[in-house]
């Protein structure tokens, strides 16, 4: 799964992008379709997340 | 008169106290009518046992008490000299074994610096200071949207329950680490030190160090340089969550960001994940308006290319229209039917092949001749 920031970044960029430039239509079609996707990630992450709690030691156990 | 007391009954087994009940019942009456109090007066006699605890007497010009400090009370502050003027906050008691009437001590301040601990409190301040550890520009934003987030505290005390409820409701999506640590006590100091030390190599965004509440001489780990030192040393933003309003310790000075309580640091720790999702929302408007935008643009440049290109088409056609027309006169011009029209005949025979040369017109011959409005039979002579 992608850092959430990373992808909150990404989605942003895209749409100032799509905003601010003249693009042709392949290229626009190209950013939406991936801030579609990384906004239905996000969602995704947003909703389905269930909060994990680790102690340390389990962490330290070798693995 | 009243009776005359039986002096031998009263020091019958029956009638007599023992020592042990006049100690225990003496301790009940000073600790229910003297409950614990602040004294002022002169340290003397002063000892620090190898157990750590501290006796000293309290005197003034006219009365000594006994005192006792023990080392869970005392391990945070520098030993006092005889001579000391001190206030003490005490609990008076009665030491049964002894038979002393004694204060326990709880805490001790110098009247001269403001308290021992107070003192010790700010030479290690000043070495921070001087270390450039308590500069405000050294506080570090803390992250946006944490992945994990790591918890020094207690295991089993409220404040865990009380980060754990306010991540788990404002942002799930984060990892909760947490390192127990003994936060109150002689061993605090090493243990928050080294759950410190332990985050430090992890991959986590922001620590928390917190603390239930409790007594004030239960700040003392956090008023440890070398524990504030750790804090200084973390490579990603701590906040310090250590739940004491008035007192700010040393660890709330180096943090990145000081809370109020456990549950406050939990909560500027992390974004409000309703909040993020109408933003998600926002950025889902905008990326479907920016592409209707584009397509609109895209839309427009083809009308105009279509535009243009059925105006072309209009002046070809015009063009071509001219042309025909012009064509059409020539052609008008050239029609046999013209020519004939002028005066002119066409011979031609019964195959209606014509007969242009004398050559095929030898005496006699039949043929047909064609004149303007019809055709007539002929032969020649």
């Amino acid at each position: 799964m992608p850092e959430f920031s990373k992808q909150l970044e990404r989605l942003e960029a895209i749409v100032r992008r799509l905003e601010a430039e003249d693009l042709d239509l392949d290229e626009a079609l190209k950013l939406f379709e991936e801030g579609v996707e990384r906004l239905r990630v996000a969602r995704e992450q947003l909703t389905q997340a269930e909060l994990k709690v680790k102690k340390v030691l389990e962490i330290e156990s070798p693995s | 008169m009243g009776q005359p007391i039986d002096l031998f009954a009263a020091a019958s087994t029956e009638g007599a106290w023992t020592v042990g009940e006049v100690t225990r019942r003496a301790r009940t009456v000073i600790e229910a009518g003297l409950p614990p109090l602040w004294v002022r007066g002169e340290i003397a006699g002063f000892k620090a046992w190898r157990s750590g605890h501290w006796y000293f007497s309290l005197r003034d010009t006219s009365a000594q008490l006994r005192c006792v400090m023990f080392a869970k009370q005392n391990f945070m502050l520098q030993a006092p000299t005889d001579g000391m003027q001190v206030f003490v906050f005490a609990r008076p008691t009665l030491y049964e074994e002894k038979g002393d009437f004694q204060l326990t001590v709880l805490e001790l301040l110098s009247t001269e610096q403001g308290g021992l601990w107070k003192l010790a409190f700010e030479k290690a301040k000043a070495a921070l200071t001087k270390d450039g550890l308590l500069d405000p520009a050294r506080k570090r934003r803390l992250p946006p949207f944490p992945r994990r987030i790591a918890v020094v505290t207690s295991p089993d005390g409220a404040a865990l329950r009380d980060i754990e409820a306010v991540v788990a409701r404002r942002w799930p999506i984060a990892e909760l680490i947490v390192v127990p640590a003994q936060v109150q006590g002689a061993k605090a100091e090493a243990s928050v030190c080294s759950a410190l030390n332990r985050i430090s190599r992890l991959p986590v965004d922001v620590v928390l160090l917190a603390r239930g509440g409790g007594s004030v001489e239960d700040l003392w780990a956090f008023n440890s340089e070398r524990v504030a030192r750790a804090v200084a040393a973390m490579p990603m933003p701590v906040i310090s969550a250590i739940g004491h309003e008035t007192d700010v310790t040393l660890c709330d000075l180096v943090a990145d960001l000081r809370a109020p309580t456990p549950s406050a640091a939990a909560e500027a720790a992390t974004p409000d994940r309703a909040e993020v999702i109408a933003q998600c929302a926002v950025l889902g408007q905008r990326l479907a308006r920016a592409l209707r935008t584009a397509s609109r643009h895209v839309v427009e440049r083809l009308d105009r290319a279509g535009d243009r290109l059925i105006r072309g088409m209009d002046n070809r056609l015009e063009k071509s229209r001219a042309l025909l027309t012009a064509h059409s006169a020539r052609l008008d011009a050239l029609s046999p039917l013209k020519v004939l029209g002028r005066g002119y005949a066409v011979a031609r025979d019964e195959h209606g092949t014509i007969l242009k040369r004398v050559a095929q017109l030898p005496s006699g011959k039949e043929f047909r001749l064609r004149v303007t409005d019809g055709e007539v039979d002929a032969r020649v002579q």
